[in-house]
């Protein structure tokens, strides 16, 4: 009965991670859904506002007295949802644009070395009576490139995990700017950072796309943009332009911001943005191809000075965006929405930067293009921004005077509050489609504010209209309804981003908090269930008793500690491998001085040694692989020898190792069917495991370049075997799951049933994980063999010292924490690392080419988490194995079951003191550079590699316990 | 069974420490200040050589340096132990020498392997760096019980095994081995930080971890062996 109280403890134990980890995630991986929703044209009929085409009607009656209906049938196709202010539109993005690199240096307390180095984007936007403005533009965390281009694009908030984001393949889904353009049939142009090919994979009528992921070249995307750039300029064949430049990026990211290079690369940008006006300004008269041409140079999220950036912290969010007309000077806007801040500089001439929330770009834009607004944006159309490309219009305007000036600026307020009335009406609509749609939307009493705060500017908004159609002709002044509306609306709006910030961008600390308390809380119970079951023997026994026994307790909970303060730095998670093959090789080291002292086992100890060092080296080939594609990791891989790759040998070599391993795995498991103890169930079971090696053998020589059955089998072998793999896998598990319910046999010897359920349930595992696993699967499947043979004798090593004198802890935990520390670095040697670039996608294809969520992602997480949590689990009674020793079942309650469960209790214990202090970690950094890029991932691969680890805890007690507690 | 073995081992401990304490010279409290203060005044002496005379030091030159340290500081170390041999009546003083010298290769490939297995970086531009590393801490590690003990296997075990030293010469071996390996293996630590500071570099780090893990382990040394005396002293009382 007791058996049966324990296994339920683990259960409870798993219930209380599952519930403290889904808590502390509501608090910190704030999630968003995506909708598939997008705008259209004809969607503005079902807004409260003017049409474009009443508002024609309305503003030319407003402004000339002769009525130019006509006029405005005629471009009424054009129009969407605006009247468009600009025709063309040139974006140049600079990557990681800091807002002092282009804010004049009299803005800033202290000048610094990289400040004023684009002095064309100053001279430009101070000059008196010009149509340019400098913008600071602050962007939302996580400002990483991808994030902030799917925001700048959506208009949305986008977070580290948008649910309905495709599996792996970056596209946006939502209905962003880029679509908008696409479906009202503007030509948009593309060159420089790939990442926008990757999100717009069929957008771009063309494109010029250069990688982005090498970090230490600064030129290539920048030299491909500027060629691909100039002939673009002259040419007629496209609407808008974008070019997206790296260079200060890259600078940054390995030089940091005070640096040589960095001043080089603005330098050089600085030439490249005077040619780039020059040639503009030199086709914007009547007629030419740049007459009504938007020219905006931004950054997508700034840098600190190290040159890192995803997170929050002033230095990242601020970027910067320069907008420039070719114009005459815009329409001065109303003082109160100007929200711009002036600085003196030497001579006294005043400078003027605005503010903007990159949030409101994408909505801006296309109110300026005349396109509809993306379906998901909550951005406010910004009044500056705006007012810039409103000249269009007003060209008949020649004439000065103040009574012009004010009917002109009337006009324009009276458009400006039309476009926010649309604005504000679609944002409304999306929120309630949102709410409607998303599992996790916002609470009620946030949705029923906003929606006072709208119906409130709508009821007065039907009153402007009143006012605005019938009694403008009266001409006294509108403005003052007028800029009550705006105020309405822009109140709405700001409360809408508000509420969608504190949803998508903030952490909830009380929620984070309250997990934590619950998973501390977990560790309590286990720790508790550990003594418990050591009570009936002796108390815990940590002080006193044998010197030897009390050094391992000791210095395994030091391993254990060890490990788990790494986790609170950066660098350490990013080689998280390095650091658990060094204590891992620690306590080998240690283990060998203890085997010199009792003068056995010695062979064991240097073999695993031996082991431990070419884990290692694998270790470094995937953090090799991982340096490639990471901005943050530099590795030098300077210790591996120069392969020829193509050499026959070598290629030889490769190719035959991973089979021969498996035949001597296979070997193995043969030696185990011969011997006596192993028979029924278990021996097909593991017989099936032999046939499956022999399938995949032949799948690997199939794909082999040396071998002659190659052709026979390529057609029949490549998809067929994997599915049998997985299909025999399948079946002996099924198999044992049956023989585990209704055998009724009994076994001889307790020990001897528990070594082969074990191994049955190891090699039935195993086939589908080598095969998922490629040809590396079978040399680490060895490798964890060698290793776990290792531990398991080195610490029945200790057994027979103390066998004899009273037992204290009826195991060892330093073996169980070798054991999942040798777990740890599988994990890495199989060339995995904690980012959702260290997924191996090819896995899940292996044996399907189709895509099925559901198949494939059990088919990822089998390969992610087999070696590393699936065979260490289920290949842990080994352990317990070894140390019980037959003599002691007489003593009653002994029984082996007693020795496994307290050894499982433990592993957990370890996974669970780890995976806290990845949460502790995550939230003492929520604000770090890096906590979009590494924290999170981290946070994600450890929960779900902690829940796994619970479950197979829970199924793995049920299993190898079962009859053997059961008959007592 | 096994109580038996344990008791002979016992008796073979006190026979051998008694035989030690005969044969080899008993070390007084100042004679070990002594060698360790010239031990560690070969390393002080090795440093500001490199720095004044060859304007380099471990973090602008790593191999170089570590070099002139194990070349400064290998005839101090063998010859002040090779002083304190065991057994001096059959043993000659060139031979404790000798065996000292020879200690050195094997302690450093032993070191290096260590070093290699807890991920010392290798390759054809560490391999200098990690070999004068290794030898360095041969000297600190290894070279001083090879010159003392030669090739007394007990003895070796119960230094570097046990860790169960009982005499002041055998502290005096004992606890400096001890406090380097513990030095260099916490000296690893910073390696992985991202601060790209120079000294982060295998074996700069490493090595300042070592050394200073030996000096502070020599000054515990010295306590032990003081103490050992006073104990002695009251026990002849």
């Amino acid at each position: 009965m007791e058996g049966r109280r324990r296994r339920w403890c683990y259960w409870v134990v798993t219930v209380v991670h599952v519930v403290g980890i889904l808590i502390f995630t509501r608090g910190f991986l704030l999630t968003r859904t995506e909708l598939p929703y997008y705008s259209h044209c004809s969607d503005v009929s079902q807004s409260p506002c003017f049409s474009p085409t009443n508002n024609d009607s309305l503003s030319s009656s407003s402004s000339s007295s002769d009525s130019s209906i006509n006029s405005s049938n005629i471009n009424q196709d054009q129009h969407c949802w605006t009247k468009p202010a600009v025709d063309r539109l040139v974006i140049i993005v600079l990557d990681a644009l800091r807002f002092d690199f282009v804010a004049p240096s009299t803005f800033f307390p202290e000048k610094k070395p990289w400040m004023d180095k684009l002095p064309v984007l100053q001279r430009l936007a101070f000059k008196q009576g010009s149509s340019a403005r400098i913008f600071k533009a602050i962007a939302d965390p996580p400002t990483t490139s991808l994030q902030r281009l799917k925001g700048l694009t959506t208009g949305g908030l986008p977070t580290f995990i948008d649910v309905g984001n495709s599996f792996g393949a970056p596209a946006i889904v939502e209905d962003n700017f880029i679509h908008q353009l696409v479906i009202n049939g503007k030509r948009v142009v593309m060159m420089g950072d790939d990442t926008w090919v990757q999100l717009f994979p069929h957008h771009f009528n063309k494109s010029y796309p250069y990688p982005s992921f090498n970090v230490k070249d600064l030129h290539t995307v920048d030299n491909g943009c500027i060629d691909h750039l100039f002939p673009s300029l002259y040419q007629e064949d496209w609407d808008v332009l974008i070019a997206h430049f790296l260079g200060v990026d890259h600078a940054g990211h390995i030089f940091g911001v005070d640096s040589v290079q960095m001043i080089e690369k603005l330098e050089q940008y600085n030439l490249l943005l005077e040619k780039v006006i020059k040639v503009l300004e030199s086709q914007s008269g009547p007629g030419g191809i740049h007459e009504n041409t938007l020219l905006i140079v931004m950054g997508d999220h700034g840098q600190t000075l190290n040159g890192d950036h995803g997170g929050g912290s002033a230095e990242e969010v601020e970027t910067s965006i320069f907008a420039m007309s070719f114009k005459q000077p815009p329409v001065s806007i109303p003082p109160e929405l100007d929200t711009s801040s002036c600085e003196q500089d030497l001579d006294g001439r005043k400078m003027c930067t605005s503010s903007i929330q990159q949030l409101d770009f994408a909505v801006t834009v296309s109110a300026l293009l005349g396109v509809s607004f993306p379906f998901g944006s909550i951005g406010r159309v910004n009044p500056e921004l705006y007012a810039l490309g409103a000249s269009k219009w007003n060209l008949e305007d020649t004439g000065a005077g103040d009574c012009k000036n004010q009917a002109k600026l009337q006009e324009w307020v009276q458009n400006y509050v039309n476009v926010l009335c649309i604005n504000a009406w679609q944002v409304k609509r999306y929120i309630d489609v949102y709410s409607a749609s998303s599992m996790i939307g916002f609470s009620s009493e946030d949705l029923l504010h906003i929606s006072d705060i709208y119906n409130q500017a709508e009821g007065n908004w039907s009153n402007t209209k009143n006012f605005l159609l019938y009694e403008n002709e009266q001409g006294h002044s509108l403005l003052p309804a007028l800029r009550r509306q705006i105020d309405a609306y822009s109140n709405f709006l700001s409360n809408v981003s508000e509420l969608a910030r504190s949803k998508w961008t903030e952490f909830n600390l009380r929620m984070m908090g309250i997990g934590l308390a619950i998973m501390l809380m977990s560790v309590f119970i286990i720790f508790l269930a550990i003594w418990q079951s050591n009570r009936p023997q002796i108390a815990f026994p940590l002080p006193s008793g044998d010197s030897r026994i009390s050094f391992d307790v000791i210095f395994a909970f030091f391993i254990v500690a060890i490990r788990a303060c790494s986790l609170f730095s950066n660098s350490y998670i990013l080689e998280e491998g390095k650091v658990a093959i060094f204590l891992l090789a620690t306590t080998g080291i240690v283990k060998l001085q203890c085997s010199i002292m009792k003068k056995k086992m010695l062979p064991e100890a240097v073999v695993f040694l031996l082991l431990v060092s070419v884990l290692r080296f694998t270790i470094e080939i995937g953090l090799s692989k991982q340096a490639a594609t990471s901005l943050f990791l530099n590795v030098s891989s300077s210790w591996m020898l120069r392969f020829a790759p193509d050499h026959p040998l070598w290629t030889y070599m490769s190719e035959s190792g991973p089979i021969l391993a498996l035949i001597l795995l296979a070997w193995l498991l043969y030696r185990t069917i011969s011997s006596i103890y192993c028979q029924g169930i278990w021996k097909y079971v593991i017989m099936g495991t032999i046939s499956s090696y022999i399938l995949i053998a032949v799948h690997w020589g199939s794909e082999s370049s040396i071998s002659s059955v190659s052709s026979l089998l390529q057609g029949v072998g490549r998809s067929y075997i994997p599915r049998m793999v997985y299909t025999v896998g399948l079946g002996q598990l099924f198999l044992m799951a049956f023989g585990q319910l209704f055998s009724k046999e009994k076994a001889l010897d307790e020990k001897w049933s528990l070594i082969m359920k074990t191994t049955a349930m190891l090699s039935a595992w195993s086939s589908t994980i080598i095969i998922l696993s490629g040809q590396q699967g079978s040399l680490i499947a060895l490798a964890s063999v060698i290793g776990g043979y290792c531990i398991l004798r080195l610490d029945s090593m200790e057994e027979d010292a103390i066998s004899g004198t009273v037992r204290k802890l009826n195991f060892n935990p330093l073996a169980v924490t070798q054991w999942n520390l040798l777990a740890v670095c599988l994990f890495f040697a199989t060339g995995h690392w904690c980012a959702f670039d260290g997924l191996r996608y090819g896995a899940a294809f292996v044996g399907f080419d189709e895509f099925v969520l559901v198949r494939q992602a059990i088919l990822l997480t089998v390969e992610s988490f087999g070696f590393s949590h699936i065979l260490p689990i289920l290949g842990l009674p080994f352990l317990a194995v070894c140390r019980y020793s037959p003599g002691q079942t007489n003593h009653g309650k002994s029984s082996i079951f007693s020795l496994l469960y307290p050894m499982y209790m433990m592993f957990g214990l370890i996974t669970t003191t780890t995976v806290i202090a990845t949460l502790m970690c995550v939230t003492i950094q929520r604000r770090h550079l890096m906590v979009w890029g590494l924290f999170a991932p981290k946070f994600v691969f450890d929960v779900v590699g902690l829940i796994l680890t619970d479950l197979i805890i829970c199924l793995a007690l049920i299993f190898y316990s079962g009859k053997g507690e059961d008959r007592r | 069974m096994q109580e038996e073995k344990k008791k002979n081992k016992k008796k073979s401990y006190i026979a051998k420490a008694s035989t030690a304490e005969n044969s080899s010279r008993s070390v007084s409290a100042l004679q070990a200040f002594f060698v360790h203060l010239i031990c560690g005044l070969g390393l002080a002496i090795a440093l500001w050589v490199a720095h004044n005379f060859y304007a380099i030091n471990l973090v602008s030159d790593p191999s170089r340096t570590l070099r002139l340290i194990w070349i400064v500081q290998s005839p101090i170390v063998t010859l002040l132990y090779s002083w304190f041999r065991l057994d001096p009546e059959r043993c000659s003083y060139l031979k404790a020498v000798g065996r000292g010298m020879l200690a050195l290769p094997a302690g450093a490939l032993v070191n290096a392997l260590g070093a290699i297995v807890l991920g010392a970086p290798v390759g054809i531009e560490y391999l200098p760096k990690t070999i004068n590393w290794s030898v360095l801490m041969s000297l600190c590690t290894f070279v001083p019980a090879a010159s003392v003990f030669g090739s007394s296997w007990s003895h070796w075990q119960r230094m570097f095994a046990h860790t169960k030293p009982n005499e002041p010469l055998e502290y005096m071996i004992c606890i400096p081995a001890h406090g380097a390996v513990i030095g260099a293996w916490l000296g690893a630590w910073p390696m992985p930080l991202d601060w790209e500071r120079p000294w982060q570099e295998w074996p700069v780090c490493v090595t300042y971890g070592a050394m200073t893990g030996y000096l502070v382990a020599m000054v515990v040394s010295l306590g032990f062996v003081v103490v050992h005396g006073r104990r002695q002293n009251l026990k002849r009382d």
